[in-house]
């Protein structure tokens, strides 16, 4: 702030730069001494015992051997420079010194601030650690001087409304006015580095709602709003008035202003602790959130229904109008406040056209995520759960048959039906858990645990995708990826279990089989698996008899190098049966785990030219760094 | 003296200081990191080794005096793959058949290792 404002030869100006310097050689020391305590309360949470706290060696071991630590050490050897430097008694006569002590100051107090960003959340970033770290660096940099700067600011307004301070008046509008320009700047910085951080952090509106870190951040943004309408009331009204005539404009104005500051300060004070909260939360990000709306807004309730979709698209252009009326308010200063009206007008009345066929009841649950992956393990312990508990009514199949379900007063839902696109798994999770009211569905949540219900829901997916997957054939669907190969786990013989996931990157050709029937095929595919493994094909072989033996039954001729399972089989065949019967399938999977073709047949030899052609057709798509299929949510 | 020599002269200080110790260290450390890597290189090679691994004969060549298996991780040699290894005499693969789940002793000085011995389990 005192750079900001420049140096200044009248006495009260002098006298305030002093006082300032002296509040900060004091929140120095009050910084160095809370981080003392800090560091003690890490070592006791590293340690997991609170005598760690007073422990010399446990804080040692976390200073030197923690990415916090060592952060911590960068800024107390800062902060102890800084205070070491402003406690200096520097002779600032000359233009040249006070530039050189005041800049050392500021250069200091930056070096001990920005490392913080290094041991926040940011630095659990993956990927990108860099770019998080800079732009939080970025964000406390940008905080630091905009909230440091609101105290003196006030000081030195109140000082120079005062009768004695009137020789540094000019000086302190100066100072206000270049603050003022400033403060536009660094928040227009916070804004950006804050909403891309957000974005990192909190990733979608279920978790800015509902979970903890979330809602803080709302609470956040609300004292900010409320700090930014204080500002710029200031600015409008108040910045101007202060070099008016001293003693019946300026100095009143001066006063007040200088008032305002010191509340907007106080809600930056908020901030800070709201922010402290927020350090110590985990981002909503790792969070399950719960969604406290009973409806949420998705173009999947769109789907075949055409004048709700009419409806929304003219209610979307509407408020197009009025988001262009709006620009045009802000930029033309003339019509600026019926040119506003009008906007809010159309936006309002687009979005009650728009918004309410778009609605889609929603649950509490709705935008959890499963806590059970889409694992063959977990769909054929679901199928278990299906056939005791819901197969009565939703029928064996889950076609919505079940003999119990004919009486109830809704018939019971087809779970094969592709409706599901517009229900998330948290949905699901909700109406298993607590029931569908007037409809018959009961609620499960006493009878089925946690891990039952989502494995129950792993199943129904696997239903509704397998029941879908009948119009998959031979030959793949250019860049057209929608059905998820449920990962699984198997073994060869006495080796290490191995994962469908770790061929991620790989092309997966999942060979379920049957002898005698395959052997013609098998024989086949073993003859030229050399020149599948220069296509980057892996093949893993699965005997539908789930046979602990088959490799020894498959014989020593031809020879089989790839991998056959001996142990999982049964879970596999199980799950892959939903998706394709044949006495031979063949799975091709993609690099990224999606299935892109099947191939249904009697186990004779065929043509493996044909297979070749669709893996080179594979290998020439591009992959897409997007999420991996399990981490879909349905 | 002038105040703006002495922060001028504080922070040559300070980046020297920090610079010669980043410079110290980073040496110091990519030193001990090679010094590391020298140790483990004359740890791996030169010495013969033994390694006792399960895995399952997925093939056998008599007449090339190779057997393909599919086997868990050889430590600080290969991870779990399937792949031939030479036997150290025709007799080792006579008593094991395509699809036996066995126990296998490979020996030698790397990268020249041979299966020495093998037994069925269960």
């Amino acid at each position: 702030m005192i750079v900001m404002a420049g140096r200044s030869d009248r006495p009260t100006a002098q006298r305030w730069e002093r006082r300032v310097l002296a509040w900060a050689w004091g929140c120095t020391l009050v910084a160095l001494a809370s981080g003392l305590v800090v560091v003690g309360a890490q070592a006791a949470l590293f340690e997991d015992r609170p005598a760690a706290a007073f422990d010399a060696r446990a804080i040692g071991r976390m200073l030197l051997e923690t990415q916090s630590g060592h952060v911590w050490l960068v800024r107390a050897g800062f902060l102890v420079l800084l205070a070491a430097f402003l406690s200096l008694r520097m002779s600032v006569e000359r233009r040249a010194d006070w530039r050189a002590a005041r800049g050392q100051a500021v250069l200091l107090g930056i070096a001990a601030l920005v490392p913080l960003a290094a041991a926040g959340h940011a630095a659990a970033v993956e990927p990108d650690t860099a770019r998080a770290i800079t732009l939080d660096a970025l964000h406390v940099l940008g905080a630091g001087i905009w909230v440091g700067g609101l105290v003196p600011l006030a000081l030195l307004l109140r000082a120079a409304s005062t009768d004695a301070g009137a020789d540094a008046r000019p000086y302190a509008v100066l100072a206000a006015r270049s603050f003022s320009r400033a403060a536009l700047g660094v928040i227009l910085l916070l804004v950006i580095t804050g909403t891309t951080l957000a974005i990192t952090h909190v990733g979608s509106v279920a978790g800015l709602v509902g979970t903890s870190y979330g809602r803080l951040l709302l609470a956040k943004l609300t004292l900010l709003v409320l700090i930014l309408v204080l500002a710029t009331l200031n600015r409008s009204v108040l910045l101007g008035r202060l070099g008016g005539d001293g003693p019946t404009i300026g100095r009143p104005a001066m006063r007040r202003l200088g008032g305002f500051v010191i509340v907007e300060a106080i809600l930056a004070l908020a901030i800070i602790a709201i922010v402290a909260a927020m350090s110590v939360t985990p981002p909503a990000r790792h969070q399950p959130p719960f969604w406290p709306f009973s409806f949420r807004l998705s173009l999947a309730a769109l789907d075949g229904r055409t004048v709700e979709a009419t409806r929304a698209l003219i209610g979307s252009q509407v408020a197009v109008i009025g988001l262009v009326a709006l620009i045009t308010g802000i930029a033309l200063r003339a019509w600026r406040l019926p040119l506003g009206m009008v906007a809010l007008a159309f936006l309002g009345a687009g979005a009650g056209l728009a918004l309410p066929p778009l609605a889609i009841d929603a649950y509490p649950t709705t935008y959890l995520r499963p806590s059970v992956p889409y694992q063959a393990g977990a769909i054929t312990a679901g199928a278990a759960l299906y056939q005791a508990s819901c197969a009565p009514c939703h029928g064996p199949r889950g076609a919505g048959d079940g003999p119990a379900g004919r009486n109830l007063p809704r018939s019971p839902a087809d779970l094969r039906a592709p409706h599901t696109a517009q229900h998330t798994a948290g949905d699901l999770f909700w109406w298993i858990s607590h029931g569908i009211a007037g409809s018959g569905m009961p609620g499960f949540e006493t009878q089925l645990d946690e891990e039952q219900r989502w494995e129950l829901i792993n199943y129904l997916r696997a239903l509704s995708a397998g029941y879908a997957a009948r119009g998959v054939g031979a030959t793949i669907e250019r860049d057209r990826r929608w059905l998820v190969a449920p990962d699984f786990a198997f073994t060869v013989g006495p080796t290490p279990a191995r994962a469908l996931k770790d061929y991620r990157g790989r092309t997966v050709l999942l060979v379920l089989y049957a002898l005698p029937g395959s052997r013609a095929r098998m024989t086949h595919i073993a003859e030229r698996e050399g020149t599948l493994a220069t296509l980057g094909v892996e093949v893993i072989a699965v005997p539908i008899d789930a046979d602990p033996q088959a490799i020894r039954h498959l014989g020593p001729d031809p020879r089989i190098m790839f991998p056959v399972v001996t142990e999982g089989a049964e879970t596999i065949v199980a799950t892959y049966r939903m998706f394709a019967v044949a006495p031979h399938v063949e799975f091709l999977i993609d690099r990224q785990g999606y299935i892109r073709a099947v191939t249904r047949s009697g186990g004779e030899a065929g043509d493996l030219d044909a297979l070749m052609t669709q893996v080179k057709q594979l290998n020439e798509e591009k992959i897409a760094t997007e999420a991996a299929p399990e981490e879909h949510v349905h | 003296m002038r105040a703006w020599k002495a922060v001028l002269l504080i922070d040559l200080a300070l980046i020297v200081g920090v610079g010669w110790g980043y410079a110290f260290w980073g040496l110091r450390a990519t030193r001990f990191q090679r010094e590391l890597a020298e140790a483990q290189a004359a740890a791996a090679s030169g010495i013969e080794r033994q390694w006792v691994v399960d895995g399952v004969v997925r093939a056998i060549f008599p007449e090339l005096g190779v057997i393909v298996l599919t086997h868990g991780d050889i430590e600080g040699y290969m991870p779990a793959m399937t792949m031939g290894f030479r036997v150290a005499s025709p007799r080792v693969q006579e008593s094991v058949a395509v699809g036996d789940a066995v126990r296998f002793t490979l020996k030698g000085v790397l990268p020249n290792v041979a299966v020495t011995a093998i037994e069925k389990i269960k």
